[in-house]
């Protein structure tokens, strides 16, 4: 299996279908050709935060004040926010979804197998946490994009999106 | 050997409930998000179905009411942080200025220790000046009180005006100190208990 590039226009419009209104950002080089997009969009608004951790703290904000924000980050930035995933997502029971860019994963390989800490870890972390995910490995699975939003919902807390190989 | 002593011969301060008092006499129906020590005082000035408590996630307190704020555009959010919880998540003066909400109140507490944990020194060993920090950052506008009764005579001003504002208040440490209790297993914590009636009071407005 070979994971596919996900054209930015398509990401888009699977963010836009399942309702989104806020990202909730620190840039993902990975996903650089969504957030040019996602920048220029009329309809959803861009929070640009200096840490992920912000991030989380941020989205849970906007949950309690009726939005329907998602996080846009990347691996090294999931590594950085663990304390408020924990102690904002995971305790307060937020259904925040965040889409996690694999820089650098070779798209030939399982990320566990990747020789890059940054992708390896992703999911045994997320899995620690216990944090659903799901791997984005090309157009066929931007299903998962608003079914995450309802798995959010249902399970009360955090749901986590791979996008496999850099966006085109 | 470290000096526990805090260096407080430069600047005046009032004490935490003093200032806490000034504020609370403003509350109306503003969202506020209390932490650490300010936290269990504000909540006995001022209980209100619109307070949030930044427990457990130390820092977080003025990014979750900037998330507040920015979905509430029509209504007041205040952030009652500690100067160690901001040390901590610094960038987020960039942050909350670059989203530039005008209702948004940043107080931050200046007591110059880690009161909660024992009141061991800030790295910046009392020096920091959040009100420049946040001038640099950007926010609209900056205030700095060490004495009740003049920050109570500036404030209706300050709120008056747009915000991001951020008003630093020089606080004597209290020595209060808190340690955790073990929390028995499968109980729903206390995040999650205390968001969903704020979020179901502000869809009700
Ligand atoms: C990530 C993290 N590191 C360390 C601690 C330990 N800790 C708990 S309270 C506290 C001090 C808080 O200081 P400040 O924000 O200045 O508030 P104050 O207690 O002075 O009101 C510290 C260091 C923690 N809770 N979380
Ligand atoms: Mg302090």
């Amino acid at each position: 299996m070979t994971a596919q590039s996900i054209p930015a226009d398509l990401l888009l419009s699977a963010i836009r279908e399942a309702g989104v209104q806020d990202v909730v950002l620190v840039p993902d080089t990975h996903q650089r050709t969504v957030l040019d997009l996602l920048m220029d969009d009329d309809h959803i608004r861009t929070v640009h935060c200096s840490t992920e951790d912000e991030a989380i703290a941020v989205s849970a904000g906007l949950i309690i004040g009726g939005r329907r924000p998602m996080m846009q980050i990347q691996h090294a930035g999931l590594y950085a926010s663990v304390n408020n995933l924990r102690g904002v997502g995971l305790d307060g029971q937020f259904p925040i979804v965040m889409l996690i860019g694999l820089l650098g994963r070779d798209p030939e390989l399982e990320p566990e197998a990747d020789g890059s800490s940054m992708v390896r870890l992703c999911r045994p972390l997320l899995e620690t946490l216990g944090i659903p995910s799901y791997l984005l490995d090309g157009p066929d699975d931007l299903h998962h994009v608003a079914a995450a939003f309802d798995e959010a919902a249902e399970r009360g807390g955090p749901v986590a999106l791979l996008v496999g190989t850099t966006t085109s | 050997m470290t000096d526990r002593t805090p260096d407080n011969s430069e600047v005046q301060r009032m004490s935490l409930e003093s200032a806490l008092d000034v504020l609370a006499r403003r509350r109306e129906e503003q969202v506020v998000v209390g932490t650490m020590t300010a936290n269990g005082v504000w909540r006995e000035k001022s209980p209100h179905d619109l307070n949030l408590a930044c427990i457990g996630f130390m820092g977080g307190a003025s990014t979750l009411a900037l998330g507040v704020a920015l979905a509430q555009p029509e209504r007041d959010v205040w952030v009652i942080d500690g100067d160690g919880s901001l040390m901590m998540q610094l960038g987020s003066l960039g942050t909350i200025a670059g989203a530039a909400p005008n209702n948004f109140l940043h107080i931050v507490i200046h007591n110059g220790v880690y009161e909660t944990s024992g009141s061991q020194p800030l790295p910046s060993q009392q020096q920091v000046d959040f009100a420049r920090m946040a001038e640099g950052a950007g926010y609209a506008q900056t205030a700095s009180f060490g004495d009740a009764e003049e920050f109570d005579a500036a404030l209706d001003e300050l709120l008056a005006a747009k915000g991001p504002t951020l008003i630093q208040l020089y606080t004597r440490p209290g020595g209060r100190f808190y340690s955790a209790r073990p929390t028995p297993p499968g109980i729903t914590p206390a995040l999650a208990r205390m968001w969903p009636p704020v979020a179901e009071a502000l869809a009700a407005d």
